[in-house]
This record gives structure tokens, C-alpha cells and sequence, in this order.
């Protein structure tokens, strides 16, 4: 069999702060296929998001290595590194920030496409700019307004048209629709699974809402400090969660039903400091179950069932 | 009827800017009674937090005016009272969560300090009795009274959310308006603080306006719902009511819009277009532009509140046909 | 078939309206602020097309003893200086050396600072270090004092002036642009700009200083003002622009030795001085208000 799509080994990610070294990303490991969506779930600070800048090289890793289609991308550089972009994008979260409030729609959008010769001519490349403004779903007529005349939901179109610009074959989606209203949100899931489906997309999908990523991924990897501490195909991760963690994630999703009654794990406390952590699971801390081996070592992430990894010494 | 705590009617707010008018609160009532919850629904722009800021008189004005209605707040109106009378009221008798942990604490005070300012401002107490109390609030709140000393800088955002908390409810109001408590928040993190505040609510039996986009939050802890669009009610009900007999086109769009935990879909169904610019309304019903069973009355006037059974209230023209039925797609209704 | 072309006409948009339009609007509404323009605008027009008007040998510095030191009058509106020379040709006459020097000290400082400051702010590390160091040595040194240093070894002369004060002015424009552009770094268009392929010098000039402009050109206003007033202070120790071009700080000093007698040789231009700096600063805090985006609507 060919190797995957996406190749990621031991990655590690960590940032010198003055209090010592902050684990963002401690070691994980992942593979991606061609047309699959990947969410990788997780709250704040569990660096699900510098994974994703990571993988797009716009952070340097601190160790492990990564393969794009057959190739080392873990530390290329200059040409090579752009050449990569090509087919390597990213959609942002903040549909305010991610897009240079000074450019109109048009320029925005044009702007990968000169850069990297995509197209050329004239008239060729303003027929491709309102191609893709269509395929996201954005009026011809907005062509020339800025970006604080539209609403987020149009930003984030413009932000998507952008990435799409450069033809590319993978896309890191973080958290793309968590600063949406949610009849917008669904327009843009949408609008990504669409794409996907027509292009032929591989994606990562970066949220910290489990009901998106539900409807979304195929695969599901649950990061906790840094660490991936659960994966499975999603269909078996929600029908079948291991780890405390993720359990207490799941259980504390608030349900848009009447009457919706369930045991909830309410953790106490809340995600301890990433900086020198020490060599225990990091979850301890805050799981009710845990015992004297969570203390003295870190569970490695085995396979308990097949496609279904836990990191947990009490899942068996 | 029970007595009322809270009372809105036909409450008017714009902004009178320099080029527009933003009509922001276009006509709204509701009522809250003891110990009830109402969620006040709606997606950005709808009018939640206008219409939250209004019963507090904390509109900024000018751009901001109260045009017409009246706020009545245990038995009395206070959109016409002297500023000073109102200051006195806030915090008192009314409290108000604010989204932001982060910015709704000042930095430069330690959090008992924060909690005893409140307090000594509205409850004749010494200094040493207001800090007592403070920690008390504290340990209430699930911090332990060690930590009064602190500064907000040292908590993280959901223990700074519950120091708000216990700020709002240090002079036991008899409304708190929670003004999306929750969506800075983590999930297993918003979770703890539901808790906390269903716990305190029951504690206190104080009334609550719980501002929110969130369905699931609302299904957690409201009693009645109201949904907002464009600055109207546009559906009141029980939570019952509207969970369960939907009635308004918009209230279904956001339920079919939502991704459900608990059933894969292949895609989903959104509410096409965009909440019209509250500064050029439609003529007709603000909603229809977007609404799916809109008929050609529905873009020139405006619909009537209708009761379809007792408490729950939908302004839609679509009902003046008494076989009209909407469709939820999934959910238990 | 769903969200994917779900229709997007809203009345939002009417006409594009650009970032600056939008400025234009604000700052239009602040009277003190269209006041200063319109005094910095004359005297810009003045100092252009005073030329036309009169002739220099002929009217600024020829000497007319017989007619020195006459009160205003109508022929004279202002009087006439202790050489018979008419004092309001001279002022007028004057604008094109302190705007000159109020501008072009700027144009160099500016130039210079914003592309340090730029480059120490994107680039980080021991490369920001360095520049801001420099800076920092080379702001501790009074103004004034390097300016007197430098013309006082190059001599007196108008460009000595602006090259001196150019020189003093840099640290203020490289700090403000590098804190700027510390905080436009960070924002995600600029990680999106690298995604596409672009190059640092690229997103430099494309996207980060377009968006860092703000601040720098309220600085630079100010900054306009404090030179002019910087100048006419270093002409009237004898280290401006030498006689006898009428210089206005040069005017103030010629005319101290008759202060008791003839106010008005250092009242009017010492008045210039005050109204063209008062019109800088009302135009600068303007701009600061109208480009702030908080005030925004």
C-alpha cells in the first residue's frame, strides 16, 4: 500500500517562556489519507492549533518529522518550502483578523494567484478571481468592498476563496466556524464538506466542539496538554469513548434537547500548566480514577480495539 | 398570575448615529417571575445584549435612547428614574454576568477586595465584616477563602468567571442577566460554571436572564425561552414549548442549523442569507427574507404576536392558516 | 442546493468605501482639527507660490535704512525691521525655510526610521536587538544638542539644519513603527501571507505597513511641529539658517534687541511660529482621533 497522504512522527513542539519549556505539542503521531478529514479536538491550550501552524511549517517543530505525499517537509526551507504551499492551506478562525483589512475582496483573493503565477494574464486572472468568489458563494458585486462593510460569515468565505486559490490538495481548518453565529457556522461546514467533496480535499480540522467535528471527520484524535490521548474512526469514538477525558468531554456538551437528561462528569479543576511537565498522564490530576502508576509514568497511546488508540493504563 | 420580578413592555431602544438609525430593540416584552429562568436567544445582532443593557440603563447614550416601553423591576419602572436612584439598584437589586472573565475584573485589586467593594457599596457593613462576607462568597462559589488575597491575574478565566459570580451575587439580587456566561469558556469548564450557577440560583431563588446563542445552554438551565430576531420576540414559550412544538420559522432554522452530538448528518441545513442590517429593516416580517414559507403578505407587513396555547407566543402571519405546521428536522419533537 | 450558494444580497453593501474615505469622514466632524488643516494648508500654498509674488533680492533683503524700524502702518502691515526691510514679506517669506525644515527633517527621519524600525519589528531576535540598542544610545543624546554638534561641524546652512534635525527625529519613528508592527505581526492575514507564498519583504510592504500607517502619521504631524519649533530655536542661538534669509527663529533673535522698544519685530514672528505649530498639533491629534479605530462609528 502507498504510504498516507500526511506522515507525522513524534512531533514535538515546544516554546521557551520564562517559567521553563511550555509543551505545546508533546509527541504525537498521526497519519492522514488522501479525501480523509481528520478533527483534532481539544480545549485551549491543548495545542491542537500549533499543531496545525506547525504542520504548515509557519512554526519550526522542535522534533519528530513530518512527510507530505512521500516527501520530508519537517524542515525544508526557501523555494521548497513555498513550492509546498502550493498544495499545503490553511483556513483561519478569526474571520476578522485573518484577512488585511485594507484589501478589497478582489485583491485578497488575487493575491495568491500573482504571486505564484497560477495564472497569468490579465483577464485570465480576474476570470479566476470571480470563478472562485462563486465557489464560495460570494456575489460578483462584492468584488470591490472591504472587509469591515461584510459580516463574518463573508469573511470567512473570502479567507476560504483565498486558501482555495492556491489549488491545494490539504487544508488545515482551525477552527473555522467557532467565531460564526450558527446558522452561519452551518453555511460554512457546508461549504468545506462541499469543496471537499469536489476537489478531492484531505483536511485537518481543528475545533474544541465535538457536535462539529461529529458531522465532519472521519477520524477523531482528543488532545490533552499537548498530547493526543484518544483516537478512533469517529462513529466508535462517540459510541465508544475510552479515556476519562474524553468521557468528561463528551458528557459536558450541552444537549439542544428537552429534558435531555444524562449522568454528566462534572472534572475538577481545569487544564494544568504545559510548562516542565512532569512524567506522569497529564489528565491525572484531575481524574477521579486515577492511581498510583498515573503519577510515576505517561500512558502511552496503544490500540485497544483496532483504529481505536487510548492513552490510559485503565483501559485495557 | 404570580408576582413578577422582571416586566418589559413594548420596549423601544435605537441608536441614533449620524448617518442611521440602528433600530435595535424594535418592541419587545417579556416578564420574568421568582425564581424563574428565561433564556433570551438570538444570534449576534439580534438585540439581547441592548435589550439586557436597557433594563440596567446601561445603554450608552448618546447614540443609545430608550424610545418607549417601560422596564418595570420589582413592581417599578426605572427607565425614568434619576441615574442616581439607578445606581443604587444595580448591583442591588439587579446584577449582570458579563462574557469577558478577562476584562470584567480590574486587574490592580485582589478578588476579596473586589467582592467587599461591592458589597460596602450596598449593604451598611465595616470593612472587616465586607471582607468576611467576600470570602464567604468565595468559598460559595467553589474557591477556597485562602485565595481572596489574590489578583485576577493568578485565576484562570472559568475561576475568574466564578469570582463574577460571586460579585453578582454578593447582595443577593433579585434578577442576575447573564450575558453569555458561558461561550468564552472551555466546555468541560462551562459545565462546572452551569452547575455552579443552577446551584446558586436554587440557593438564592433568584431570578435569571440567561443571554445566550447556545441551545444547549438553554435546554440546561431555562424554564421559558425567547427567541430573538432583528430586535423582535419573535417566539416566547416554555422550554417545553419551544424544544418541543417549535412554532416559529426562524427558532426551526436554528435547530436544523445546529450539528447534532448525537446523529451524523450527511449536510447540513442552514438558514440561507444573513439577519437583515437592523439600520434598513424589510417592511413586512424581518425574518422573511430568509424564511423558507414566506408568502408574498409576509415581505409587506408586519405579523401580531399570536398565543397558540397558553404562554407560548409566535409572530408569524404563516399561522393565520390554521393547518400551518413547520418541520423540525430532528431532535425529540 | 444548500448553504454552499445560498444567496448573499443583503442591503450592506452599497458602494465600496475605503479605509480612508472613512477617516476623511471622521475627521471632517472635528472642527479644531479642519482648522489646523486649513491653517497648515495656506501656509503650505504660501511658502509654494510666494515666489510669484515677491522677488528676494528685491524685497525680502535689501536694505532700506532710511525706512528701519517703522511701527505697522498701511503700507507696512506689520512694520519694518531694523534694516528697513518690510516684516510681513519676510514672514511670509520665512514659511518656505521653516516648513522646509519642519517637512524635510521629517521626510529623512521618517524614511530611515520606518525602514529600521520595520525591520527590527518583523524580523525579531538579535536583529531587533541591535537596532533598538542603537536607538536607544542614540535618543539618549538631546536633540538639540546633536543638532547644534552637527551643524556646528558642518556649518550653518538650511540643509545642515534639516539633516541635523532629520538626524535627531529617527528614534521617534523607528519606535512607534516597530511597535506597530509588532502588533500587525501577529495577526493572522500576515500568517496567511506566508501560506501563499509570499516573501518577508513582500508582507512587509504589502500588508504590514499599509496596516501600521496610523500611528506614523500622527507622529510624523507632531513631529513636523516640534521641528519648526526645534529650528527657529537653533536659528535664534545662531546655528540655523544663517542671515539674512528670513528664517523666523532668526527673526525672533533679531528682533530680541528691540524688544522694549519695537515689540511687534518679535511678536509677529513669534506668533507664526506659535500658529503654525498650534495648526500641526490640532491637524495631529485629528488624525489620531479620526484613525483610531476604536472611535470608530
Amino acid at each position: 500500500m502507498a504510504e498516507p497522504m500526511l506522515v507525522v512522527n513524534n512531533l514535538k513542539k515546544y516554546f521557551k517562556t520564562p517559567g521553563g519549556m511550555l509543551h505545546a505539542v508533546d509527541d504525537i503521531s498521526f497519519t492522514l489519507e488522501q479525501g480523509k478529514t481528520l478533527g483534532l479536538v481539544g480545549e485551549s491550550g491543548c495545542g491542537k492549533s500549533t499543531t496545525g501552524r506547525v504542520l504548515l511549517r509557519l512554526l519550526d517543530s522542535t522534533g519528530g518529522t513530518m512527510r507530505f505525499e512521500g516527501q520530508d517537509i519537517t524542515n525544508i526551507q526557501g523555494a521548497a518550502l513555498r513550492k509546498l504551499r502550493r498544495k499545503m492551506q490553511i483556513i483561519f478562525q478569526d474571520p476578522f483578523s485573518s484577512i488585511d483589512p485594507r484589501k478589497t475582496v478582489s485583491q485578497t483573493i488575487r493575491e495568491p494567484i500573482t504571486t505564484n503565477n497560477i495564472i497569468t494574464g490579465k483577464a485570465e486572472v480576474e476570470n479566476r478571481v470571480l470563478e472562485l468568489m462563486e465557489m464560495v458563494g460570494l456575489t460578483s458585486r462584492l468584488t470591490n468592498t472591504y472587509p469591515h462593510e461584510l459580516d463574518g460569515g463573508r469573511r470567512q468565505r473570502i479567507g476560504i476563496a483565498r486558501a482555495m486559490a492556491m489549488e491545494p490538495r490539504f487544508i488545515v481548518c482551525d477552527e473555522p466556524v467557532s467565531a460564526l453565529d450558527v446558522s452561519i457556522q452551518a453555511q460554512i461546514l457546508n461549504l468545506l464538506k462541499d469543496l471537499q467533496r469536489s476537489n478531492g480535499l484531505t483536511y485537518i480540522f481543528i475545533t474544541h466542539d465535538l457536535a462539529v467535528v461529529h458531522n465532519f471527520s472521519d477520524e477523531i484524535a482528543v488532545m490533552y496538554l499537548g498530547q493526543i490521548v484518544e483516537k478512533s474512526p469517529t462513529e466508535e469514538l462517540f459510541k465508544n469513548p475510552m479515556h476519562p477525558y474524553t468521557k468528561a468531554l463528551l458528557s459536558a456538551i450541552p444537549i439542544p434537547e428537552y429534558g435531555h437528561k444524562k449522568e454528566r462528569i462534572i472534572l475538577k479543576g481545569e487544564i494544568t500548566s504545559p510548562i516542565s511537565p512532569k512524567n506522569e498522564c497529564r489528565f491525572q490530576s484531575r481524574c477521579e480514577h486515577a492511581f498510583d502508576k498515573c503519577r510515576s509514568e505517561c500512558p502511552p497511546l496503544v490500540e485497544i480495539t483496532p483504529g481505536h488508540l487510548v492513552a490510559c493504563y485503565l483501559v485495557k | 398570575m404570580s408576582e413578577k420580578v422582571l416586566s418589559i413592555e413594548n420596549l423601544v431602544v435605537h441608536y441614533e448615529l449620524e448617518a442611521e438609525t440602528v433600530h435595535a430593540v424594535n418592541g419587545i416584552s417579556l416578564s420574568i417571575g421568582k425564581e424563574e429562568t428565561l433564556g433570551l436567544v438570538g444570534e449576534t445582532g439580534a438585540g439581547k445584549t441592548t435589550a439586557a443593557l436597557s433594563i440596567m440603563r446601561l445603554i450608552q447614550s448618546p447614540p443609545g435612547a430608550i424610545k418607549s416601553g417601560a422596564v418595570v423591576l420589582n413592581g417599578r419602572d426605572v427607565t425614568g428614574l434619576p441615574i442616581r436612584r439607578m445606581e443604587a439598584i444595580r448591583g442591588k437589586e439587579v446584577a449582570m454576568i458579563f462574557q469577558d472573565p478577562m476584562t470584567s475584573l480590574d486587574p490592580v485589586f485582589t478578588v476579596g477586595d473586589q467582592i467587599a467593594e461591592s458589597i460596602a457599596l450596598h449593604e451598611k457593613l465595616s470593612k472587616a465584616d465586607a471582607m468576611k462576607r467576600a470570602e464567604e462568597i468565595l468559598e460559595l462559589v467553589g474557591i477556597p477563602r485562602s485565595r481572596a488575597l489574590e489578583y485576577p491575574h493568578q485565576f484562570s478565566g472559568g475561576m475568574k468567571q466564578r469570582v463574577v459570580i460571586a460579585i453578582a451575587l454578593s447582595c443577593n439580587p433579585s434578577l442576575l442577566i447573564a450575558d453569555e456566561p458561558t461561550t468564552a469558556l472551555d466546555v468541560t469548564i462551562q459545565a462546572q460554571v452551569l452547575e455552579l450557577m443552577k446551584e446558586l440560583k436554587n440557593k438564592y431563588q433568584t431570578a435569571m436572564l440567561m443571554i445566550t446563542h447556545d441551545l444547549g445552554v438553554v435546554s440546561e438551565i431555562c424554564d421559558n425561552v425567547a427567541v430573538m430576531y432583528a430586535g423582535r420576540i419573535v417566539e416566547v414559550g416554555s422550554a417545553k414549548d419551544i424544544f418541543l412544538h417549535t412554532a416559529h420559522p426562524y427558532t426551526e432554522g436554528l435547530f436544523n442549523s445546529l450539528p447534532n452530538i448525537n446523529a451524523r448528518v450527511e449536510s447540513l441545513k442552514p438558514i440561507p442569507g444573513l439577519m437583515p442590517n437592523p439600520a434598513e429593516l424589510p417592511p413586512g416580517c424581518a425574518f422573511a427574507p430568509r424564511c423558507s414559507y414566506a408568502g408574498e403578505r409576509c415581505h409587506t407587513s408586519k405579523p401580531v404576536p399570536r398565543e397558540l396555547e397558553s404562554g407560548h407566543i409566535v409572530e408569524c402571519l404563516a399561522y393565520d392558516d390554521p393547518s400551518f405546521q413547520i418541520v423540525r428536522r430532528w431532535g425529540n419533537g | 442546493m444548500n448553504g454552499n450558494t445560498c444567496n448573499l444580497q443583503s442591503p450592506a453593501s452599497k458602494k465600496a468605501q475605503s479605509h480612508w474615505a472613512g477617516v476623511w469622514r471622521q475627521f471632517r466632524k472635528n472642527k479644531g482639527a479642519m482648522a489646523g488643516l486649513i491653517v497648515v494648508l495656506l501656509a503650505i500654498l504660501t511658502a509654494l507660490t510666494i515666489g510669484f509674488f515677491v522677488d528676494y533680492d528685491e524685497h525680502v533683503i535689501r536694505q532700506n535704512i532710511p525706512m528701519r524700524l517703522q511701527p505697522p502702518s498701511l503700507e507696512h502691515p506689520l512694520g519694518t525691521d531694523e534694516l528697513g526691510r518690510d516684516l510681513m514679506v519676510r514672514i511670509l517669506y520665512g514659511s518656505r525655510y521653516s516648513l522646509a525644515v519642519g517637512f524635510g527633517s521629517v521626510g529623512i527621519a521618517a524614511l530611515i526610521g520606518i525602514a529600521l524600525g520595520a525591520f527590527a519589528g518583523f524580523y525579531g531576535g538579535y536583529k531587533e536587538d541591535v537596532v533598538m540598542r542603537l536607538t536607544d544610545i542614540f535618543a539618549a543624546i538631546p536633540g538639540l544638542l546633536l543638532g547644534a554638534v552637527i551643524v556646528a561641524s558642518l556649518g550653518a546652512s538650511l540643509t545642515n539644519l534639516i539633516l541635523a534635525l532629520g538626524l535627531a527625529s529617527i528614534p521617534q519613528f523607528v519606535r512607534i513603527t516597530r511597535a506597530s508592527v509588532l502588533t500587525v505581526r501577529d495577526q493572522e492575514y500576515v500568517e496567511a501571507s506566508w501560506v501563499i507564498g509570499l516573501t518577508g519583504r513582500k508582507i512587509i510592504f504589502s500588508h504590514i505597513l499599509p496596516n501600521c500607517l496610523s500611528p506614523i502619521i500622527v507622529t510624523a504631524t507632531l513631529q513636523v511641529a516640534q521641528n519648526i519649533i526645534s529650528a527657529s530655536a537653533m536659528s535664534f542661538l545662531g546655528l540655523g539658517v544663517p542671515a539674512p534669509d528670513p528664517e523666523w527663529g532668526a527673526l525672533l533673535s533679531a528682533g530680541r534687541s528691540y524688544m522694549r522698544t519695537h515689540g511687534y519685530l518679535t511678536l509677529f514672528p513669534g506668533l507664526s511660529i506659535m500658529l503654525i505649530v498650534l495648526a500641526l498639533n490640532l491637524l495631529g491629534d485629528g488624525l489620531r482621533d479620526a484613525l483610531d479605530p476604536k472611535l470608530k462609528r
